[in-house]
């Protein structure tokens, strides 16, 4: 089962919840086959991220991942958070990928496993890495 | 009659999935293909199998034979002409056929107003929507109301519009609602008339000329058949003033280096290599249809819907969406309080073996228009979708209510 308990716990977490009024950044990411949507804000400190919170709703494993995507890359140079997301998505995709980049992003290897829900655990990943380049 | 299905037809029903008995109430996406109906397409390919309409060589000639008998059974279902059956790939592209031909033959043209239902799926909104901006109709819509159900009110209303054309859904794939085709028929007794059948043909034999159709579409993968086929019925003085949609081989007359003219109804809407072994396909499906019965397999469908309704409704951390009532036939869509239609039908297949669909079912104005009614805290924009046919038991309900209430324990 990909629903363990930690991954439960992510998805009910409220600490990353909500809007930052002054973010330098707003993104929009979407799964048009679902219907999931995400909004993320970020905060940045010269090259840093030093803040995100997000607002949107989805499944269980998009709203975990997305909390576990923002306690991992808060603090990050953007440089450093693109690899890891390039990282997180190799391992979802079954590729290869470095483990220790990862910290908890490594409890969802096992929805690699599951085709139709790969794409609920990369949303926050893909809007992330959209922000970025942008 | 009850219906009598035979389990050994359907051999998919007898593998496991994830270790459990597989239930399948994902009907209202494609069905289950019987063994017979396979086994015939097999013998079809290996002993009849060629191009049709065009050698004379005895393959071919048994291919044009076994294609224009499907077209035939087709016809006879729907009580019309074989001249007014037109194969396509299904009922998106009859849909698509129906507005762009009707637009190159001046029939739909700039200022008129064309009405569809907020219950449209995706394949009768966009074609609409899409070629109103290039050609300048107008689209107006009859409302749902808050459960996603169109109201004999809301219909009558419809006619302020004075729609030249009016396409709607037979049967709803989100809320289960069999719209009443008589009544809207009667109302709008002027306007040309399409009825997108994805959903309702499957279940019910239509008589198109008694209801005063003048287009219906279908796919013949929601009944058994094959996909990549379906069916576009055309009323025959239409079609005859209409300009083809795809042009290509077959469906021509004369063709110089300057002119064409086109080959008569219904070949000038078959260009090219049609999907021959689809075809026939489906016509096997609809023999096996016919031979259980439409009356029986209608009441088998009703009785299994009811008591799907029935035993959810049961549960008070499920919300249920659609009539609920009479006219509230196979699908049906749902949601459990505080768990994403997507963990609901994760778990469902996971653990219980249960196959129902999660999402927005290709019709995202319906599903957001169900935010209006809802009484749950936050609606996730989406449904679980539950949808039953021939080959589900009680038994069936049963397991996936069972699911659903140890699904409910476990995420709180």
């Amino acid at each position: 089962m990909i629903y363990s308990d930690a991954i439960m716990d992510y998805a009910k977490l409220r600490k990353y919840r909500g809007k930052i009024e002054n973010a330098h950044r707003i993104e929009e990411g979407k799964n048009v086959s679902c219907g999931d949507e995400i909004t993320l804000y970020l905060v940045f400190d010269g090259d840093r991220v030093a803040e995100v919170k997000f607002e949107g709703q989805g499944c269980a494993i998009s709203q975990a991942s997305t909390n576990v995507m923002i306690e991992v890359v808060t603090g990050k140079t953007k440089e450093e958070v693109i690899e890891i997301a390039k990282n997180a998505e190799n391992m979802v995709l079954g590729r290869e990928f470095e483990a220790g980049l990862l910290g908890p992003v490594l409890l969802f290897q096992e929805v690699g496993k599951y085709p139709m829900r790969v794409k609920c655990f990369l949303l926050p990943w893909k809007t992330l890495q959209i922000a970025l380049e942008r | 009659m009850p219906l009598r299905v035979s389990f050994d037809d359907f051999p998919t029903l007898g593998k496991k999935v994830n270790g459990k008995r597989l239930v399948y109430l994902d009907n209202a996406a494609t069905t289950l293909k019987p063994k017979p109906v396979l086994e015939k397409m097999v013998d079809f390919y290996i002993g009849s199998y060629s191009n049709v309409h065009r050698a004379v060589h005895t393959l071919a000639s048994r291919a044009t034979v076994a294609y224009e008998e499907a077209r035939m059974k087709v016809a006879k279902f729907l009580n019309a002409d074989p001249s007014e059956v037109i194969f396509t790939s299904g009922a998106t592209m009859g849909i698509n056929l129906v507005v762009n031909s009707l637009l190159r033959s001046g029939i739909l043209k700039e200022g008129d107003v064309v009405l569809l239902s907020q219950a449209e799926h995706h394949a009768n909104l966009v074609p609409w929507i899409r070629l109103s901006k290039f050609h300048g109709f107008g689209i107006a819509y009859i409302e749902v109301n808050e459960k996603g159900v169109l109201t004999e009110e809301a219909i009558l209303r419809g006619k302020e519009y004075k729609p030249k054309i009016v396409s709607v859904t037979g049967h709803s794939n989100v809320t289960g609602q069999v719209i009443p085709l008589e009544f809207v028929r009667e109302v709008f007794e002027d306007a040309i008339l399409v009825v997108d059948g994805a959903q309702l043909v499957p279940h019910k034999r239509l008589d198109v000329k008694d209801l005063g159709l003048d287009f219906l579409v279908f796919s013949g993968h929601k009944m058994l058949g094959p996909t990549g086929v379906g069916v576009l019925y055309g009323r025959k003085d239409l079609l005859e003033v209409m300009e083809p949609f795809l042009y290509g081989g077959e469906m021509i007359d004369k063709v110089s280096f300057e002119e064409v003219t086109f080959n008569e109804i219904p070949y000038k809407f078959e260009a090219g290599t049609q999907n021959i072994a689809g075809v026939v396909g489906l016509g096997y499906a609809l023999d096996y249809l016919e031979a259980l019965g439409f009356d029986s397999l209608e009441e088998h469908v009703r009785d299994l819907t009811e008591y799907l309704i029935e035993e959810l409704s049961k549960l008070e951390f499920v919300e249920l969406y659609g009539p609920l009532d009479h006219s509230h036939v196979s699908i049906v869509s749902f949601n459990v309080e505080g768990i994403h239609p997507h963990d609901v039908a994760h778990v469902l297949d996971q653990e219980f073996g249960v196959a129902v669909r999660s999402g927005h079912h290709c019709a995202q104005p319906l599903v957001r228009a169900l935010a209006r009614g809802t009484k749950l805290s936050n609606f996730p924009n989406s449904t679980v979708r539950a949808s039953v046919y021939l080959y589900n038991t009680k038994e069936d309900v049963d397991v996936m209510v069972e699911g659903l209430k140890k699904l409910k324990g476990w995420f709180g």
